[in-house]
This record gives structure tokens, sequence and C-alpha cells, in this order.
């Protein structure tokens, strides 16, 4: 990944400069940006970036130059500028272009590396997570979280903060709806729907995946299997390693196409960008571009289609507390995706819930794929504004559909000492769903 | 250079000095980068006795010096050429909020945008709202005295600056005061109103350091309506109509077709029609008995000068949306094309409509498109030419064109700037507008705040106008 250097004039960033012209330098992306706010230097705003691109173009900064590398490493990806910009400066599309031509000139940090080629590769992936599923059920990870210096105990504390009771089964026909007029639930056929399981969900976040399943099923999706999907490639493209995200690619999508699904779904917001982009992605490889496009347009959140379908809301349990639920936009969702109410119809739909507002909850936590693991001190700022807005917000739970932020929030909550527990909305519209049909 | 970087690392830490060229690149401009200079280095203070060393050493070394807030100004205020470049952004505490007196105290680098929402809980806000609102800061828009869509009906920064702390260009900080807080904007205590003076004066007379601004409760009632005109000059005389029929609108907001489509192209659409030659954004507020007879007659009025529809904002949503497809309006030209220059001329209202047309007149001209986005109700005009700096004959026919429209504007017995400043962009025009003596005068007034022009030197007055400055050649720049 790290091949000859290529000449600035040839690079990806210069196949992407139209975007850049979009940029009057307004400057109404600055409070959208979690670095700008956290490190207080234009350099790490999108303007200050877009400036820099601007001036690698030009040849009046070299790509070999440290201090300003570090700056656009230093961009989390989050997309909130796209969400602010008025003239539509496609964003993440020039910083992976500007990382992939940086790649070219310099190594990516040893940590990154090492990350992105086990998550290239199943069969290093997999024992991986698997060891990490053993130091999580033992329980050293939340003593070691509490033992290490902050900053080192994060990892573990991400990894506990994924631990969950096992959730029994429930057969999704037997869930008593809050309406009656709801009966024959079960009759309805939206569609065939096939998940992109995905590397941490399915390894780190399993009762997750059989939450999204089921909570789809109730809700009148029939779920086939794409059996020899692999990591959707984000984690790679974003770090400035298009050509691996490219292969994955071209893997997921002949396996999604043996399927026969209807729809992709999602219930990673990381993963539901990406695969949403791979048109993009494989637009220059003429056998794959057709078949990118149409991948692309069948993919779906699992809120999208839980959204659809109402979601159907289970019936109440007499006597139940009412718990605090506050909602955490994921940067992919909201910005990348651009899917704001479904989430919140999600949780609008759960039994004796409050429903309280977060503030920022726009703003990046800070988790921005492997960002966390490779800038611990710059991800670190990030997370303690949204922790406090948490905090203030009187929640119990704060929901939010993405594994980085599950485990980012999670962690840091973890850390904090704190009672309150970072949750999937499906997951909490899976419990209400196995509460409804236990009570029968 | 390199002691005094040495110096100011001292005071405020190493990453909190920027004197790498490549680390400065950012901070060559403000939101008008058409105007691009090289800041010697860049310097952050933290706190507000950063602040203070930052200043007196500086003062020291004698070396002059350029603040900056967010870099969103419009008239290249904020550009230091081979000078210090004093960022205030990290200054950004909200010191206090007195909600019974309705005041706050801030430091200058707070967002406009965020003090209204740390205030919002006690039904209060900060009036002066220009469109940049959710990222400049109260130091810029004094600096500026800012103006905003809603400044018709409530007044300008300097309407809502009650008292500020200011360290000047030698160090000294001094509290300026204009009465205490109950007494109205227009009183002011004994003796000249230095804070009128200093409200304004873009960062010639020295640094905020912190400013008690005056709060606005919340209207009771607020009725946003968007009418649209099948010509720009049927919008104009309805605003000069609304304003002779006696009514206050709080806004009063005019864009053209060009604008427009810009807008709904955008993350922005606010459901402006795009056919429309221009629409006309009113807002009316206060309390709410009455208001329904003043929207009753904006809409008669509206429809009588040739309106083709009106449409009232049924709920918060919609009138948020209408708002933000106005204010975000600048920033969307750059969908038109790479680069842009923007305009901030006033005018007397009512000869709004036949400047409209030669303003479009001058763009035929010149070959170029001229959108217009501006505050008719007080006449105040932002005619924005979007345009390819890389073509040096289309670059050529925009300033022709500016330098035109602004002539236009003088002579229609309008004004160069209402609320971007004069900065580097309109100088040109200064010696136009005002007599040497005035000139002069200006630069006396400077001299009482700032004796050794070190503060955002090059701004405002020409220099070669000033003949006091001539006099004084012991001055740098």
């Amino acid at each position: 990944m790290t091949g000859t250097a290529l000449p600035i004039a040839q690079s990806p960033l210069a196949e992407a400069r139209a975007g850049l012209d979009r940029c009057v330098h307004c400057g109404f992306c600055l409070p959208a940006c979690p670095t700008y706010l956290a490190l207080d230097d234009e350099n790490d705003s999108p303007r200050g970036r877009l400036l820099l691109m601007g001036a690698l173009l030009e040849g009046s900064i070299s790509p070999d130059d440290a201090t300003i590398g570090r700056h656009f490493d230093q961009c989390l990806g989050c997309r909130g500028c796209e969400s602010a910009c008025p003239s539509g400066v496609p964003y993440g599309e020039l910083i992976e272009a500007t990382r992939a031509t940086l790649a070219t000139h310099r190594p990516l940090p040893f940590v990154a590396r090492f990350i992105l080629s086990v998550f290239a590769e199943l069969w290093l992936l997999r024992p991986v997570l698997a060891a990490a599923r053993v130091v999580r059920a033992s329980g050293l990870a939340r003593l070691v979280a509490r033992v290490l210096p902050a900053r080192m105990g994060m990892p573990f504390a991400m990894l506990a903060s994924t631990a969950r009771r096992v959730a029994p089964g429930y057969d999704p026909a037997t869930v008593r709806l809050a309406s009656t007029d709801d009966t024959h639930h079960m009759d309805v056929h939206r569609g065939r729907a096939a998940l992109l399981t995905g590397c941490v969900m399915e390894s780190l976040f399993t009762d997750v995946n059989r939450a999204t399943e089921r909570t789809l099923a109730v809700n009148g999706w029939q779920l086939c299997e794409a059996g020899d999907q692999v990591c959707c490639g984000a984690l790679h493209a974003h770090a400035g390693d298009p050509e691996t995200a490219r292969t994955l690619a071209r893997t997921n999508i002949a396996a999604f196409e043996q399927s026969g699904a209807d729809v992709i779904v999602m219930n990673s917001a990381g993963c539901g960008a990406m695969c949403r982009e791979y048109g993009h992605l494989l637009a220059d490889d003429p056998a794959w571009a057709a078949r990118a496009n149409r991948f692309g347009a069948k993919v779906r959140d699992v809120s999208e289609l839980l959204a659809e379908a109402g979601p159907r809301q289970p019936a109440s349990v007499p006597g139940r507390a009412t718990t605090t639920v506050t909602y955490d936009a994921p940067c992919h969702l909201q910005h990348a995706q651009r899917i704001t109410a479904p989430p919140l119809r999600v949780l609008a739909a759960l039994p004796s819930t409050t429903l309280v507002p977060l503030t920022d909850s726009d703003q990046c936590c800070g988790s921005a794929g492997i960002f966390n693991l490779v800038r611990p001190e710059v991800a670190e700022r990030v997370l303690d504004p949204k922790l406090a807005r948490i905090a203030e917000s009187g929640a119990t739970v704060v929901a939010t559909g993405n594994p980085g932020c599950l485990m980012q929030i999670g962690g840091g909550l973890v850390l904090a000492g704190s009672s309150v527990v970072a949750r999937h909305p499906v997951e909490l519209l899976d419990m209400a769903y196995a509460r409804a049909a236990r009570a029968d | 250079m390199t002691a005094l970087a040495t110096t100011l690392e001292r005071i405020v830490g190493p990453t909190h000095v920027l004197a790498r060229p490549a680390s400065l690149l950012a901070y060559r401009s403000d939101a008008l980068p058409g105007h691009r200079v090289m800041p010697a280095l860049a310097v952050m203070p933290g706190t507000r006795e950063e602040l203070i060393a930052v200043m007196r050493a500086l003062a020291e070394d004698g070396t002059p010096y350029v603040a900056r807030g967010a870099g969103t100004g419009l008239s290249g205020g904020a550009l230091a050429d081979g000078v210090v470049l004093l960022a205030l952004h990290r200054l950004r505490r909200i010191i206090q909020i007195d909600p019974v007196a309705r005041t706050a105290t801030v430091e200058p680098g707070v967002v406009n945008a965020t003090l209204t929402r740390a205030v919002a809980a006690h039904r209060l806000h900060y009036a002066p709202d220009p469109s940049s609102q959710t990222a400049c800061t109260i130091g810029g828009n004094i600096a500026e005295n800012a103006g905003g869509p809603h400044c018709l009906k409530y007044g300008v920064t300097l309407n809502h600056v009650i008292r500020a702390t200011v360290v000047l260009p030698s160090g000294e900080v001094v509290q300026l005061d204009r009465g205490d807080a109950s007494a109205s904007a227009s009183a002011s205590s004994a003796g000249y109103d230095l804070l009128g003076a200093f409200v304004g004066s873009e960062g010639c007379f020295g640094v905020v350091a912190d400013v008690t601004v005056r709060l606005t409760p919340d209207p009771e009632r607020v009725i946003t309506l968007l009418a649209d005109f099948m010509s720009v000059r049927s919008a104009a005389n309805a605003t000069s109509r609304i304003i002779a029929a006696g009514i206050v609108p709080a806004a009063l907001e005019l864009m053209d077709q060009a604008t427009i489509e810009a807008v709904e192209s955008s993350v922005y659409a606010a459901g402006y029609p795009r056919d429309a030659a221009a629409v006309l954004l009113a807002e009316v507020d206060g309390a709410a008995a009455g208001l329904d007879d003043d929207v009753r007659a904006i809409e008669a009025l509206c429809l009588e000068s040739g309106a083709r529809s009106v449409r009232i904002a049924h709920d918060p949503a919609e009138r948020t949306r209408l708002w933000l497809g106005r204010k975000k309006a600048f920033g969307a030209m750059g969908r038109v094309a790479p680069h842009l220059v923007v305009q901030d001329a006033v005018v007397p209202r009512t000869a709004l409509a036949d400047l409209l047309e030669d303003i479009q007149a001058i763009g035929v001209k010149h070959r170029l498109r001229v959108c217009n986005v501006f505050h008719a109700g007080d006449g105040n005009l932002h005619p924005n030419i979007p345009y390819d700096a890389d073509d040096a004959d289309e670059s050529a026919r925009v300033h022709k064109a500016m330098k035109e429209i602004m002539t236009r504007c003088i002579d229609a017995g309008g004004t160069i700037t209402g609320e971007h400043g004069v900065g580097l962009d309109k100088l040109p025009y200064m010696e136009a507008l005002f007599t040497p003596d005035t000139l002069d005068a200006m630069c006396s007034l400077r001299s009482v705040f700032d004796p050794t022009r070190r503060s955002n030197p090059g701004k405002v007055v020409p220099v070669r106008s000033c003949r006091e400055w001539h006099a004084t050649p012991a001055a740098r720049v």
C-alpha cells in the first residue's frame, strides 16, 4: 500500500480537485469540526485542511511534510462539515484522496498498518477477535481498564463495554403488539433482507446482529444469508488504502448477489456509508462498476427498514419502570448517509421509555473507525465533551447505531465509572419485543 | 522574529505559536480569499492573562499585530501582512450570564450563536445575527460592528455592547463603559462615549479581553413570510412601501434568482420558488396582539407591488428552514464558480429598485453574473460576483465591475460598507467617500488608542491619505 511515490499531478487528490474549487472559504464548517474544537488550530479544521490540499496540489507544501501530514491524519473523517457546507464540498472524498496520495509518500503509522492488515484477512481477524471475546468473558478487560492509566486502559474499557447478558431468543410470531389492530403482523412480507454481519459486529456485538434479525422478522422482513461476505473495507478506504478496500468490495458484491436479497441491511453506520459508496470506489473498474452501483442502491440501515414498517410497537409490560434514553447520532449515519429520523422512530416505539434530547448529538464522539486506537490523545479530547453532554442529559441509556461509537462512548463511560450504558437502538427494541413475547 | 517567537512560546506554550510558513497557510485569508497575505507568525493565547502578556510582549518588541476571531470576515480585515497574527478563538469562556439584568459577559472568541444557545433557556437571545453567526466570534463582531438581518429592528452590535475590557496596543488594560446595564442603548455615562468609538474600529484600537453585552428577550410571537416576485424591481418596491407604511419588520431580506438557485441546490434548500425573479423574506415579531395586522399589511403591500404569492411559515421548523437558506446563501455561491467577491454598500432605500437594475446592467456589460442577497429593509446591498480567479480576463472584468458598482452606490448617496468593514478590500473607496480632513480626523482618533499604529496596520484609512501618519516617521508598519 506504500507503493512508489506518485507525482502530485497524477495523484488521487489531483483527480478529486474539482471538489476543492467549491470551497468559498466561508468558515461555516469550523463549528461542525470536532478536531477544530478540540485542537484550536485552523489547520485541524475542514477549511484549513482544504487549503492545505490546495497547497499540496500547487506544490507550495511537500507531501513529505510531517507536520502537515499530521493535520490530515488527525481528521476523524466524521464528515460533520459536509452537513454544514452550503457549497457541497465533497470533503469525505477529498480527505480519502489526500490520504491515498500521502500513503504513497510515507507509510501509515505502525498501529494503523497492523490493524488494517488484520481486518483485511479473515484468517487473522477471526482469532484476534476470538481472543478479545475470551478476555472480555473472563472479566479481565474491565479489571485491566481500571488498573491501567486512562489512555492505555481505553481499549480494554471499550472491549468491556461490549459485554452483554446473552438475550434468550423469542419467536417473532409470539410478540404481542401495542395495537390490537396489528395482530397479523407476521403475514406481511416486505421482502428479502440480507445482513452485512460485519467483522466487529459479528464478533463483539453478536447479540446486536441477532437482535437485528429478530426485529426485522417481527416487522415483516424475510432474512436470507450472504455466506462469503468479508469486511466492508471502510477502515482501509478511510486510512488511504483504497486498493484493499476495492478487493474487499468485490468479494462482498459477489456474495450478496448470490444471496438473492432485495435489500442489504446494515446495523453499523460506518459499514453502511462505505457500502453505499462501492459504486464510487469501483467507478474505474468496468467489470465491476455497474454491479457496485446496483449493490450500493440496495443498501439500507436497519433503522430505515424498521421505521418504514412503523416499527411495530411492542406491548408494554405492566409495572415496568420507565427508562430514560437519549440518542447520539453516528457521524456515518447522520452526515455520510443523511439518516436522521429513522433511529428516533425506532426509539419512539419503545414502551416505558422517556426519550430525552442530547445536546450536540451531531458531533463526533472520537471513535472514527480505528482513529481512537491510532490517535488516542485526540480521540480522548473529542470524547470528553460527549461524555459531559450525556451526563447532563439525565439518560441512563445512550443509543447509537455504530459499533465504533458504541465502544468509544461505552468505553468512556466504563472508565468514568458511570452507570450509563451505550446500546444499539435495535437492541433496545429487541429487548422490548422479547419482554412482550415472554409475557404471553 | 525568532526571539519574539520564543518569548511568545513561553507565554502560551509551543503548540499555540505557529511560525513555519506551511503551518501559516491556513491563516493567510479570511472569508474573502481574494486577499491573501502571509503572517510572520501566529500566536493563540488561551486565557486573559496570556492575552495581556502577549500584548505586552508585542508592545515591548514594537511589533505590529492583527487580531483574528474565526476568520469569517468579508473585507480582509483580519489579514496580517508579514506581522503577528493574534488569534483569539481560544478565548471562548462565557464568564457570566445574568438573566435578571439580561446581560452576558464573554471572552472575544465566543461564537455568536453559542451565546444565544447558552441563554436560550432563559428565553433570551443575543440580537445581532450576522449570517455567519454559527461560526463568527463576538470579538470579531465588535471589531466590525456587525449587523445581520434582525438589525433592522434591533440595531447593530454597537447597540448591544455595554462594557468592554480592552487591552490597548501598549499592553495597558482599560475599561470602556457606557453606563449600567439597565440604561437604554443610547444612554451613555458621563464623558465621551469611548466604547462607541471602539466598537467598529476594525481592530485598530486594541483587543477586547472581555465584553458585557445586552441580551434580548425572545419575542412572544414571530411570523415569517416569503413573498415571491417576477421582477427584482417589484420586490424592491414592496420593500420601500412596507417601510413607508410605518411597519418595523424584524427583518426584510431580498434574494434574487441566481441566489435562490444556489441555495436550493444546497443542503440548506429552503423551498424558495426556483422560478421567481426575487423573493422577499419578511419577519415580524413582538407582542402577539396586533402582529396579525402587520402580517396582513405586508401581505397586501407585496401583492399590490406585484408579488405572485405570499406564503406564511406555519411552524418553527419551516421558519428555521427559510432562515437557514438565507443565512447560508453566501457559502452556497461556491456552487456557481470557484471564487467570489462580495460587496456591502448601503444605499437609500428609495433608490434600491433603480440601483439593482443598474448593478444588473453593469454585470451584463462585463459579462458577469451578479447574485444579490441582502438586507433590503436597511438598503444594505450585498452584490456577489462568482468567478474563476485563474481566468485573468474574467478577474479583470470582476474588478472593473465592482468598482463601477461601488461608484454608482456612492453617487446615489450611499456608502461603502454596512457591516463588513473597510478592512483591506474597501480601502480604495475611502478617498472617494471622505475628504482628506475627515480621514485625518480618523487618524487622530486612532492615535488616542494606538499612537504607534501597531494595531492592524494598513487597514481602514489608506496610509497615503493620513497626513499625520507621514509626520510620524518613527511609526512602523
